[in-house]
């Protein structure tokens, strides 16, 4: 990434985040085992469990429970807290992470409770609920470990961590399992891929620097580092280095901060060896209408801006919506947008303005037991230029239920549009003078007939079976019809998918998906895979 | 009834399942705080701290440790005799059993008909396309998690990539929605916009 964009990189940083506050001290956990169930977010220790805060306070028990979704650990037999020279003793303890509270419990003595100064304690109220401690099963353990670092409401650093299935368990030296909820630990900066499987490697309330193996669709294996920083639900910021093992690498950046109930403000940015593009954006809420502004620069000289307003979805008779957008803004390239023209210098800013109609259905019943919905999109483009660019699109979903666990859907897409340049239709979409040869050394004559109106229209077929919660099929077929398209120019005509989630272990969970693009660019089929692991 | 049938109907009633928190003499203390006597002559030895037992209680609410089994009944269940400090906690600290979460996700007219949708959790350092969705019609998706009871999972609803995250009214990110491990828990969320459909 080249200096100035770096710069604007780092100032946004600075501006979004200012509510970015530093890391709690951590606690500590020990035990002969320490397991961890990642829905509950539960960490019990046994065979002798030692507990130790932030402020010197060290515990020991039996067994120990920590409830990471309170902050609270319950000490289970022979349990002793001990900070500086002052100590207490019980059966069982309960304490809280971030609090002062300590709950004493003792068959002998009853229930007392006194800080974590551990003064005399006092004779208290029996509160039961302090001193639940889960029953859980050791085997449908996400996590087992035998040291715990916890980061209160941020994460726990398990060393080493296994991830035990009834085969056996994948050890790793050291896992960092984040657990915060703020929006911004979901953001990210790199671009999709296949399969992405992050790797905590620090991580604060505030922050996480990742690492990620990642399988990108082309460049095959890659290895990715990611910095998040987040304040909340309202802002972060996030930047990443993508470095596939065959291929160049990407740096991406990517920010967001909530503006009061209203507004909202965006940022990204990607640079390749090929250059950077930057993106800002503005939206607004103004009741249930709204607005957004949109800012695109790249480092090539080419750059866009689009104003849009909207109104809310305005109620039609027999329950259908409508909404009306309209919008304004430029396109520009350094040295001329328009290059098909001679004098393209003259046309290095384009304004265009539009107008986009959108209605929709509600879900009805059909005849058969069935289900549809459907959309209709219009929408028109001005340009300052003497060109307009019209889109039409319509969409029908049909589903019908067999049973709770059979369903069969079918469902047509097709957008039409046109490019239309008075006068110039020709110098835009000239009349090849040569047939155009595809991948496969095909020449397609029918593309002579392409003079900037295009029409994709897809059916496709989906069968689901879902037998379990955790179980479930979908085999898909889908046929497009457009124009332009012909062998390998163009979407594939035919493609089947298969996808399976399954749980094979208690503790994981497994999304494969496998699809076939049938007859396309000279090969019989091009297989594609999906993989996703889920906790 | 036959006495025989009535025998084993009163010991499984008596059955109950329980987190020890620790042994003392003829004390035997248990998750949700309860304290319950061992009977006359039985031994805390062999009983771990944190890991669960079952307990046959007494006409006199004395506890006898038993063998557990699958269909002992929760400590919240234990009656108030038998407990020497104070009752348990109605809520049962089992979380041993796995409850099925439905959640229910209604997403906009102008979602494209075509794509999946996706939950995204913790659990997975908030993964974009963790779980997919099984749709129930055009706008209307549907996902039965298998929790642990007591789990309480905060999640995040995308189309497959942090770019399709989820919206609210205002097109500012959302709180995380949380799904909770009761038995029968329902959560129906409704999708106003995409982080790329405005």
């Amino acid at each position: 990434m080249r200096a100035a964009p770096a710069c604007v990189v780092f100032a946004a940083c600075a501006v979004l985040l200012p509510g970015a506050a530093s890391a709690r001290a951590s606690v500590s956990l020990d035990g002969g085992t320490v397991v961890f169930f990642s829905d509950t977010l539960a960490l019990i220790a046994r065979d002798g469990a030692t507990l130790t805060l932030a402020d010197g306070t060290r515990a020991r028990a039996d067994a120990a429970y920590i409830d990471l979704k309170t902050d609270r650990a319950v000490l289970a037999g022979h349990a002793r807290v001990v900070r500086g020279s002052e100590a207490v003793s019980a059966d069982a303890i309960a304490l809280e992470l971030d609090g002062d509270r300590v709950d004493l419990l003792d068959a002998s003595t009853g229930v007392s409770h006194t800080t974590r100064r551990l003064g005399a304690a006092t004779a208290a109220e029996f509160d039961a609920e302090r001193f639940a401690f889960p029953d859980v099963d050791d085997r449908s353990a996400f996590i087992r470990s035998r040291h715990a670092t916890i980061t209160p409401h941020a994460d726990v650093r398990f060393k080493p961590a296994a991830f035990p299935t009834s085969i056996g368990g994948l050890p790793v030296p050291s896992y960092l399992y984040t657990y915060a909820t703020g929006a911004g630990f979901g953001a990210t900066s790199l671009a999709g891929a296949t399969f992405d499987q992050p790797y905590g490697l620090f991580g604060t309330q505030t922050s996480l620097t990742a690492l990620h193996a990642r399988w990108e669709d082309g460049p095959g294996p890659a290895v990715a580092l990611q910095q998040q920083v987040v304040s909340g639900d309202d802002a972060y910021a996030a930047v990443s280095l993508d470095q596939p093992l065959r291929g160049y690498s990407v740096h991406g950046f990517n920010a967001y901060r909530r503006l009061g109930t209203r507004y909202s403000a965006e940022a990204d940015a990607s640079g390749t060896i090929y250059g950077t593009v930057m993106h800002g954006a503005l939206t607004a809420a103004f009741g249930a209408a709204g607005g957004r502004m949109d800012y695109t620069r790249t480092t090539a000289g080419a750059s866009s801006y689009t104003a849009s307003l909207r109104t809310p979805d305005e109620p039609l008779p027999g329950g259908l919506t409508w909404r009306l957008t309209g919008s304004t803004g430029f396109d520009a390239q350094r040295g001329g947008l328009l290059f098909e023209l001679p004098d393209a210098h003259n046309y290095s800013t384009v304004w265009r303005k539009g107008i986009d109609l959108f209605v929709a259905t509600p879900v009805v019943r059909v005849p058969f037991g069935a289900t549809l919905a459907t959309t209709v999109d219009a929408a028109r483009t001005w340009y300052a230029f003497p060109h307009t660019f019209d889109t039409l699109s319509a969409t029908a979903t049909a589903s019908r239920a067999f049973s709770k666990k059979v369903t069969l859907f079918a469902g047509y897409q097709s957008t039409w549009s046109a490019d239309i340049y008075p006068g110039t239709q020709t110098l835009f979409y000239p009349t090849p003078i040569t047939p155009l040869l595809l991948p496969d050394g095909t020449p397609y004559y029918g593309y002579a007939a392409f003079t900037g109106a295009r029409t994709f229209r897809s059916q496709n077929v989906d069968l689901q079976v879902t037998p379990d919660p955790n179980t479930a099929y979908r085999l898909s077929v889908v046929h497009t019809s457009d124009f332009p398209q012909f062998d390998g120019f163009g979407r594939p005509v035919w493609e089947v998918r298969g996808d399976v989630r399954f749980r094979p272990f208690p503790n994981i969970g497994l999304d494969v998906g496998r699809a076939y693009d049938f007859a396309w660019g000279g090969t019989r089929w091009q297989p594609r895979w999906s993989f996703a692991i889920t906790p | 009834m036959s006495p025989a049938i009535v025998i084993i109907a009163a010991a499984a009633v008596s059955l109950f399942r329980i987190v020890p928190l620790a042994c003392d003499g003829d004390r035997l203390i248990v998750a949700g705080a309860g304290v319950l006597r061992l009977a006359d002559g039985v031994s805390c030895a062999g009983i771990v701290p944190g890991r669960a037992i079952a307990v046959a209680l007494d006409d006199a609410g004395r506890a006898t440790p038993q063998r557990l089994s699958s269909d002992a009944l929760p400590t919240a269940k234990i009656p108030r005799t038998a407990y020497v400090l104070a009752p348990a906690v109605e809520r049962d600290a089992d979380e041993t059993t796995l409850v099925t979460s439905t959640i229910d996700v209604l997403v906009p007219a102008r979602t494209p008909p075509s794509d999946d949708i996706y939950l995204s959790t913790e659990r997975t350092s908030w993964s974009p396309a963790e779980v997919r969705m099984d749709r129930v019609d055009a706008r209307h998706f549907r996902l039965a998690l298998r929790l642990h009871r007591g789990a309480r999972v905060a999640f995040r609803v995308t189309r497959g990539s942090y770019g399709t995250t989820e919206r609210d009214a205002a097109r500012t990110l959302p709180p995380a929605h949380i799904a909770v491990g009761e038995p029968d828990a329902h959560i129906t969320v409704v999708i106003p916009a995409w982080a790329d459909i405005d």
